[in-house]
């Protein structure tokens, strides 16, 4: 038995105190309102019910989760595809050039994400730049519809949620051990067997991650599809939003949040299950090689 | 405790933490909606401290008074039918009009509406429309006339409509020769499947700033609020205004006291002021909608006060509709809304 000690309670409290009163019980009132009805004179009606929960069955809503995915998976691929290479680059970096590369991804996080998105509609609109360009170099004819397509809200998405795909990447490939692909190559492998048996199955700790937090957030991000997107492609975010705001049907949107929440706690217990299994099978901690 | 009462509980800590001994009334507006001076000239004619803050949209002071039970403020200026909502359930107080001897300024023309009849709990303030907007650069103004010429083909992938369930069935549902305030979801759901036949000539909704997509170039034609155009005429002035002719979307910010209210007394004080005919002048110059104020109008130049984008005809209002409240229709408008907005 060691002796708790004092300092380490007192250093923990504040932060406990702060998530339990900030975010475990505000989740846990969104659960129990969840469970409860609407009601246009109070806003809630205490009562116990699922339909909230039925509800979400509906062909709408269900197309509406899809089209949601879809763009989040989307959005997640094309980080990954331009984060790996990015983040593997990062990890080839002498220290003094890649702690600038480091610190020049990290600054555009100094201004607000709604800011930067006003300037992504500067950028696509029909007078933007890129429209300004192209007509002035007699590509185009008349102005691309850019701006207020999936093609935008996709963009933005990218563009956002970039870093959160880098960070994690990088943090697993500067770990990794050259010698293993060194003994690799010097065993006769090519360059995509390298990157498909060595590389990939050791960073996808970094891949999972980064992927998750990539994929999760842009389902709910709302200000991108009204922004870049015209409020005409839906995301869950966007339901979310209007059953607060507009429809006050306060129930219906915290079993909204929840799935997503419990959503979000299926594929994280995918991914543990998954590095588990890395870890035991052919990893650098599998004891049976 | 519940979540109602432990967010009263905040919100009353806030609205406290600002407030201060001696007279006062705590004054709930729109943003930039009265000049800071008006709130400087009541202090010192009255002696009375205006606690202001402001909100930027109906559902937030809707939401803030509901958890407070109608406490916390003592004049709130919500529009049309919020104001018709509130008044049902119990959030307002009636407005006693003996304490308002410059009631009389008032246009009659725009008292007693549906939302609130013989205006028993509202003093209107300012009052504007929902129409359409024109870049007269790109399409001339003449080739349009109405709600309907949004369905032309030829404007595909290039309107506007305001993000806004209410606005946008009001289009459809006036071109059917429905009311806009209709709760028959047989209407409705025609109102839907015309406007579903709309959706390709949409580009985008926005009803935070409808009309900086046209500042930008990046539509010509669309929805739009009156006050918004007069607004931006030095801007751009190819951004011209429209009442169309199945009649554009009426609505009115009005006065009223919460249920609530600490200060009555003060509050019809602030109201009374805000009533004069001076101050309805100045309001008007500054947020650019119109007053219902027949006295402040008087006082205008003659270009603004003949300026029918800001004040259409007896013919043009009465063409057009104020939005009610529309109970628990909302719920039906929404699922078509939803459904119009996944492409179904």
């Amino acid at each position: 038995m060691t002796r708790p000690d004092p300092f380490r309670w007192i250093s923990i409290l504040p932060v406990n105190l702060w998530l339990w009163l900030w975010v475990l019980l505000p989740t846990l009132l969104v659960v129990i309102v969840s469970f409860a009805s609407r009601d246009p004179a109070e806003l809630i009606a205490w009562d116990f019910t699922f339909d909230n929960y039925t509800r979400l069955a509906d062909p709408l809503y269900l197309q509406v989760f899809w089209h949601s995915l879809w763009l989040a998976g989307i959005t997640a691929l094309l980080c990954l595809l331009l984060g790996f290479p990015f983040a593997w680059w990062l990890a080839r970096l002498r220290p003094g050039p890649r702690a600038l590369a480091l610190f020049l991804i990290i600054i555009p996080f100094w201004t607000n994400s709604l800011i930067r998105t006003y300037a992504i509609k500067l950028i696509l609109g029909k007078q933007g730049l890129i429209n300004t360009v192209l007509l002035q170099m007699g590509i185009v004819e008349t102005p691309l519809d850019l701006l207020y397509t999936p093609f935008a809200v996709v963009f933005g998405l990218v563009y956002i949620l970039f870093p959160f795909m880098v960070l994690p990447l990088y943090s697993n490939l500067e770990k990794l051990d050259h010698s293993l692909i060194e003994a690799a190559r010097d065993l006769g492998a090519g360059r995509w067997q390298v990157l498909r048996q060595i590389v990939i199955p050791l960073t996808m700790p970094g891949i999972v991650a980064g992927t998750l937090i990539v994929f999760l957030p842009a389902m709910g991000m709302f200000y991108i599809s009204d922004l870049l997107g015209g409020a005409k492609n839906l995301l869950v975010g966007n339901v979310v939003r209007n059953q607060f705001l507009s429809s006050m049907d306060w129930p219906f949107g915290s079993a909204i949040s929840i799935t997503l929440i419990v959503l979000m706690g299926l594929l994280m217990l995918a991914y543990f299950q998954a590095s588990k299994r890395i870890n035991r099978a052919g990893g650098i901690h599998d004891s049976t090689l | 405790m519940n979540v109602k009462k432990w967010c009263a509980l905040l919100a009353l800590v806030g609205v406290n933490g600002l407030a201060q001994a001696g007279e006062q009334v705590v004054v709930y507006n729109w943003s930039e909606y009265i000049p800071e001076d008006t709130l400087q000239e009541f202090k010192k004619e009255t002696g009375i401290e205006v606690v202001y803050s402001t909100y930027e949209s109906n559902e937030t002071l809707y939401t803030k008074l509901k958890l407070m039970k109608g406490a916390g403020y003592d004049v709130v200026v919500p529009s049309t039918y919020y104001l018709n909502k509130m008044a049902k359930e119990g959030l307002l107080q009636k407005v006693d009009k003996t304490k308002l001897p410059n009631f009389t300024n008032l246009d009659p023309d725009l008292l007693n509406k549906p939302f609130d009849p013989n205006n028993e709990y509202s003093v209107p303030y300012l009052w504007g429309s929902t129409g359409i907007g024109i870049n007269v650069k790109n399409i001339p103004k003449d080739s349009i006339t109405g709600w309907q010429d949004f369905w032309n083909p030829k404007f595909k992938n290039q309107l506007l409509l305001t993000d806004d369930v209410r606005e946008v069935f009001h289009m459809a549902l006036r071109i059917k020769g429905h009311s806009a305030n209709t709760t028959d979801e047989a209407q409705i759901k025609e109102a839907y499947e015309y406007l579903k036949e709309l959706m390709p000539n949409v580009l985008v909704f926005n009803s935070d700033a409808p009309r900086e997509p046209f500042l930008s170039g990046d539509v010509s034609l669309g929805m739009i609020w009156n006050g918004s155009v007069v607004q931006s005429r030095e801007d751009d002035p190819n951004l011209q205004y429209i009442y169309p002719k199945e009649g554009a979307v009426f609505w009115m910010d009005s006065f009223v006291i919460p249920s609530g209210a600490k200060n009555v007394a003060n509050a019809h004080k602030f109201i009374n002021y805000m009533l004069k005919a001076e101050v309805a002048k100045v309001c008007v110059e500054y947020v650019g909608y119109a007053t219902p104020n027949k006295a402040g109008k008087a006082l205008l130049d003659d270009a603004t006060r003949s300026d029918p984008v800001i004040f259409p005809d007896k013919a043009t209002l009465d063409a057009g509709e104020f939005h009610n409240d529309v109970g628990d229709a909302v719920l039906i408008y929404d699922k078509y809304w939803q459904l119009l907005k996944a492409g179904k």
